[in-house]
């Protein structure tokens, strides 16, 4: 799950001119979030949905399309009877308002401007708001708070861009390799921690955002911070033991080590010894994944990756039994 | 978790000694095998020639652990000029263990760790 920015520059790459549709209302249930954006390019591409039904997704093409061909901006109400609903698989009918405007790629664009400002602030670790007054006729105006920011009328739309969950993936394994780019189209931030420097490479991990070689615990320690997710696939104690140490004992949302049940109770015995509690102990998740079978790495990852959205939306099945 | 190695290597692997970082040290320095990635780092804290404390940072396996731990037991106290007569051989037998060839390299990286921290420091100290 790519952030706006990165959307944009895919976007770029082959459009100068596009539509955007943000969902900024659902009655009757909607299966994504308010904010979410479908892009419809000049040149037909499309980047993104604001529906997981197709049908909606194509109404919101057609206006997006007309909209950029009269270039103005309009609210639109998207609606899903009943017969509708059931092809879709909804429970009942619904209907979605949208915000369609018609933006233009380059970076003096007020609605690029606005949303780059904000994800740059989250990309520092800092929460921002869009707010968009919605137009009655014109283009919207937008700005940019750091600031909690509720609605004050139906003519304002706020949306939040938090920073991106961090995921500390200790070992450049082929397993993290794998790990490392289904995360990022997940939306996390990952960042690679090895000591070895032939593992941790680019090339290997091209789309990580920090790839660090060195002392592994020493270069954790600054990412062991509330809401981070830590998963050690070194499958080395040498690595495990002291990162773990300080991890079981930090704010982290989530801390996971590969390894077999008996070899993951050798680590927590170690670490019993010494001295780390029983409920400390009981954070660590090992074996780790959703136990879905898997062998090759890609597939491991995937059981790996389950969990932690398992955890980032707080199922029971988080918990491997 | 079983180790094929002495009784000294795991007592110190288990509690070693003088693993901490170091505030302010005189001269520190990292060591690693980049094959298998151990890494330890070496910290002094000299004075007047001397070493007034040595500690370490082992992100290594038991055999490495163990001997960075032995050997900042070793040189504590000890003048710059004498640590630094301090051999591989020494080095190895100190973790009274028979060790696999294939070994020997995890228990002499601080060792390896300590000669750069000492060429430090007495370049420092010359300055």
């Amino acid at each position: 799950m790519a952030d706006i920015l990165e959307q944009l520059e895919q976007l770029r790459a082959h459009e100068s001119r596009v539509a955007m549709a943000t969902l900024i209302a659902a009655r009757g249930g909607s299966p994504r979030p308010l904010g979410a954006k479908l892009f419809v390019g000049e040149g037909g591409r499309l980047l993104g949905s604001v529906s997981i039904g197709g049908c909606v997704d194509a109404r919101v093409v057609e206006h997006g399309e007309r909209l950029l061909r009269e270039n103005k901006a309009e609210r639109v109400t998207v609606t899903v009877d009943d017969a509708e609903a059931v092809e879709l698989g909804l429970a009942c009918g619904a209907e979605f308002d949208l915000l369609i405007e018609p933006i233009s790629l380059d970076h003096t664009d007020a609605a690029i401007v606005a949303y780059e400002t904000a994800v740059r602030m989250s990309r520092t670790g800092q929460s921002a708001y869009v707010i968009t007054r919605l137009p009655a006729g014109g283009m919207p105006a937008r700005m940019v708070s750091t600031h909690p920011f509720e609605a004050d009328s139906a003519d304002v739309f706020v949306e939040r861009i938090a920073p991106a969950d961090t995921l500390v993936l200790v070992g450049a394994s082929d397993i993290g390799a794998a790990l490392a780019r289904q995360a990022r189209t997940l939306g996390l931030r990952v960042v690679v921690v090895d000591g070895r420097e032939r593992y941790a490479t680019r090339e290997r991990f091209a789309t990580a955002d920090e790839l660090l070689v060195g002392m592994p615990s020493d270069l954790v320690r600054p990412y062991l911070v509330a809401g981070a997710f830590v998963v050690l696939v070194a499958h080395e104690y040498k690595y495990e033991l002291p990162i773990l140490r300080e991890a079981l004992r930090a704010p982290v949302r989530y801390v996971g080590m590969l390894a077999g049940r008996k070899r993951a109770e050798s680590v927590r015995q170690l670490l019993r010894d010494e001295g780390l509690t029983g409920e400390e102990l009981a954070r660590l998740h090992s074996p780790i994944g959703l136990d879905i079978g898997g062998r090759e790495p890609e597939e491991i990852a995937l059981s790996i990756a389950a969990q932690l959205i398992a955890v980032r939306e707080g199922k029971p099945i988080a918990r491997r039994g | 978790m079983t180790l094929p190695y002495g009784a000294l290597v795991l007592e110190h692997f288990r509690r070693p000694r003088n693993q901490r970082a170091m505030d302010r040290p005189s001269a520190s320095h990292e060591a690693f095998n980049p094959l298998c990635g151990d890494r330890v780092r070496i910290e002094l804290d000299v004075e007047q020639g001397a070493i007034r404390a040595a500690a370490f940072t082992a992100n290594a396996c038991a055999i490495c652990t163990a001997s960075a731990s032995l050997l900042t037991e070793r040189v504590t106290g000890m003048p710059l000029q004498t640590a630094a007569l301090i051999s591989d051989a020494e080095a190895l037998a100190a973790l009274e263990s028979d060790m696999p060839a294939a070994r020997v390299a995890c228990a002499v990286l601080p060792l390896t760790a300590l000669r750069e921290v000492l060429r430090i420091a007495a370049h420092a100290s010359r300055a």
